[in-house]
């Protein structure tokens, strides 16, 4: 046959050119032909941060991911990908996976975040920054659970805890009807970004009368961290301070628009970026407004900075000082017309001063008060956080329910109440603890604050999702210019040479689960089908029999006819 | 999954073409050249078919799920093309009746295989995922050849003038079977919700009881006169 077909093919080919160009064509474009991306599951999956501060590297260090699914249960997790969901999810065996030298850790989150146990979620969020303290070099990812996911991780979970207690035979069998999983990811590898600009946003309110007007400093910083980007909403941090930021500058503008209450001191907003990456916009802000130009509200007068963090929940304030503030000073004027609002106005509200020192040696400065301390100016945090440490500042579970209307309005009229007795002098002019200004037409607008809250978690705020032209920075930039004057942008960029932050890129991707069977299926099959091909020879080769018994059958009735 | 995977698949869908090439004797007829006019006939009938396909079908727009019914049976009648196109094959070799069956079928056969099975064979069984189908794909090859082997031969008795008038029925009808017969599995797939393996295996019965029925049309018919 094969003699036949090749002279077959001689002539053909040496008769005719275009057939030779039909023929071999499309067998070139065949072999040459990519695969298919035929999946049985494609999600999205969100990668857990990578970034490097102060040339330090932290997170995953590595995208790309092709690997065999795996759950934790496994004997021998090397250069698998290791999927767990959260309930199940610990440090330790986080841990393991990462001892056995795992191809991946991939992290099932439930659909429905806000409906988790609350120990679960406050287990999470305190392993959160330990999974980042340090540098990874697997990639470990993170995708919301769907019924598919959920199909796939359990069968996956049945292969893996019933290896190593079975006889050879049940091995075989298995590998017949279980399903293996091949996680792929369809990106590249995560490479820097280069010449990423930090946006942070300015405006001010002018004061009256005089010259060298004091200046007081409100500062929030815009941007959320959590252990993922694509899946930081950070409600309370900072969403929190952002919105009584606004409300602040609302309700300070409309005070100065009259004559008789404009009052004696310069109001300055600030709204940082990069602030949960040691406060780089604050940073570059006070350089720009202290070392490189000759006349800035920050050189001359500044009576005090009031950083805004965490603010959305709780029944405790807390002003975080780096110094104590000094009697005579209106710093200290502030942090006694808090107490003075808090004891006469909300007696349920326990208010208190911390004091922690700036700790140099750190590589994180622990409030955003500290950059401006660093600077010698006074400046203090106000936080319902007792302690800059705790983990939800920084945890992808700080999602919209997290921040309570209610309180953050509270909060919101202690602060508006406390700044205007400083500004407009009340205590000393003898004003009563509890005199409520913003009342009636001027009260704290809960449904503005719900409304920036609801808008800030409605889309991650990482910083580095978060470029110069993204909506939120636009939109911010839009609230800010409503009610302030002078509203201005600062770009941070990483220096070149020396960058002190350089974030990461391929945060999201799509993965896909193939279905797959082990090496010794195929083997197994191939013995099956020779068997099989083997009795189609014999039963081909013997069609003579079953004919002849056919005939014999058939012969009677011919001979009749 | 592997190459190893297509290996066994296509091994599995091509070998008992090639056993049957071998141990039907058509290679000693020196037959292969006549296999390849058949497939070139098959070629050129399937494009027939889909010209008027594409010019008298319009797409059926209906909703999901909806069986159309009349549609379908339009398109299966389509097929009868095929009985022309084989008839065509055996009436332009001379031969026996066995050879020429044989020679038609083998050639179709193989002309489908390679047209409508290699091609998805080498792209999905390849691939990352693994999926019985191409296992299945490759088991309804051969029950195919076995298909047209049976309506080749039913072909050639149709088209004999001696026939007897006795056989006239039973042929006309497995002639309709053999033509409708994809078109009943899948109203039957469709009605009984069946699984993969299942319509495999229930191709594989009806796809047998035809042949046997054939074939005993076709030894009772050569050996009565």
């Amino acid at each position: 046959m094969f003699e036949e077909a090749s002279e077959v093919f001689d002539n053909m080919f040496k008769s005719s050119f275009p057939l030779t160009f039909i023929v071999f064509i499309p067998a070139v474009l065949i072999l040459v032909s990519p695969l298919p991306a035929e999946a049985a599951h494609e999600f999205t999956v969100y990668r857990m941060q990578q970034y490097d501060l102060q040339g330090q590297p932290y997170g995953t260090r590595n995208a790309i991911l092709n690997t065999e699914a795996r759950t934790v249960e496994a004997e021998v997790l090397s250069r698998r990908c290791v999927i767990m969901r959260l309930a199940d999810f610990s440090y330790e065996k986080y841990q393991k996976a990462l001892r056995q030298s795992a191809g991946a850790v991939v992290i099932i989150l439930p659909k429905n975040m806000s409906a988790l146990p609350q120990d679960i979620v406050q287990q999470f969020m305190e392993l959160e920054p330990e999974m980042l303290a340090t540098e990874t070099i697997i990639p470990v990812y993170f995708a919301m659970e769907d019924d598919e996911l959920l199909s796939i991780y359990t069968q996956t979970l049945t292969s893996s805890t019933s290896q190593g207690s079975l006889s050879a035979a049940e091995v075989l069998l298995h590998t017949a009807t279980a399903n293996g999983f091949q996680m792929v990811t369809s990106g590249a590898q995560s490479k820097a970004v280069s010449d990423w600009a930090i946006t942070s946003l300015e405006g001010r309110l002018a004061g009256v009368g005089g010259e060298d007007l004091p200046t007081i400093v409100v500062v929030a910083h815009y941007d959320s961290f959590g252990v993922a980007p694509w899946l930081s909403y950070g409600a309370d941090s900072n969403g929190s301070g952002v919105s009584v930021l606004l409300e602040l500058a609302r309700l300070f503008s409309k005070l100065y628009t009259y004559k008789r209450t404009h009052a004696g001191y310069n109001l300055l907003f600030f709204l940082s970026g990069g602030g949960k990456f040691n406060y780089q916009g604050t940073k570059r802000w006070l350089e720009d407004n202290l070392d490189h130009t000759d006349s800035s509200l920050l050189q001359d007068n500044v009576a005090f900075v009031l950083c805004l963090d965490t603010l959305g929940n709780g029944d405790s304030l807390h002003l975080h000082v780096s110094k104590p503030p000094k009697e005579g000073t209106s710093q200290y004027q502030l942090l006694k017309e808090l107490e003075m609002v808090v004891s006469s106005q909300y007696p349920e509200v326990k208010f208190s001063m911390v004091h922690k020192k700036i700790n140099l040696a750190d590589d994180m400065l622990a409030w955003e008060h500290e950059r401006f301390g660093i600077r010698r100016l006074p400046a203090f945090t106000l936080s319902h956080l007792p302690s800059h440490r705790l983990a939800q500042r920084s945890s992808i579970m700080d999602v919209r329910p997290h921040v309570d209307v209610k309180k953050l309005g509270r909060n919101t009229k202690i602060v508006a109440e406390a700044l205007a007795r400083v500004i407009y002098n009340l205590t000393e002019k003898g004003a009563p603890g509890d005199l409520q200004i913003f009342t009636e037409q001027m009260q704290v607008q809960e449904e503005q604050l719900s409304a920036v809250v609801e808008w800030l978690t409605a889309q991650p705020r990482a910083a580095q999702l978060v470029d110069k032209d993204s909506s939120v920075v636009s939109t911010l930039e839009y609230h800010l210019t409503r009610y302030l004057k002078d509203v201005k942008k600062h770009y941070v960029k990483a220096d070149k040479r020396d960058p002190e932050f350089v974030f990461y890129d391929q945060l999201k991707q799509t993965m896909n689960a193939y279905r797959v069977k082990p090496a010794i299926f195929d083997l197994l099959l191939a013995v099956c089908i020779a068997a099989y091909l083997g009795v189609m020879y014999l039963a081909i080769q013997n069609f003579g029999v079953l004919y002849s018994v056919v005939r014999k059958i058939t012969q009677p009735k011919t001979k009749t006819h | 999954m592997t190459l190893f995977h297509f290996g066994n698949c296509f091994a599995l869908a091509y070998f008992p073409y090639f056993i049957t090439y071998k141990c039907s004797g058509l290679s000693e007829y020196n037959a292969f050249w006549r296999c390849v006019q058949a497939g070139a006939t098959y070629l050129f009938v399937q494009l027939c078919k889909m010209l008027f396909l594409a010019t008298f079908f319009p797409t059926w727009e209906g909703g999901a799920g909806v069986y159309d019914f009349v549609g379908e049976f339009m398109k299966a009648t389509v097929d009868l093309a095929d009985l022309l196109g084989l008839h065509l094959v055996m009436s332009r070799n001379a031969g026996k009746g066995e050879y020429k069956i044989m020679v038609a079928a083998m050639g179709w056969a193989t002309a489908e295989l390679i047209m409508s099975r290699c091609l998805p064979l080498w792209v999905g069984a390849r691939g990352i995922e693994f999926d019985w189908k191409y296992i299945q794909m490759s088991f309804d090859s051969n029950i195919s050849l076995v298909h047209y082997i049976a309506m080749a031969a039913v072909v050639w008795m149709f088209t004999r003038y001696d026939l007897p008038k006795s056989y006239r029925l039973p042929v006309t009808v497995l002639l309709t079977l053999c033509v409708y017969k994809a078109f009943l599995m899948e109203l039957f797939v469709h009605v009984f919700l069946l699984g993969s393996w299942t319509v495999l295996l229930v191709k594989a019965v009806v796809t047998g009881a035809i042949s046997l029925c054939s074939l005993f049309l076709f030894v009772t018919l050569v050996h009565s006169n």
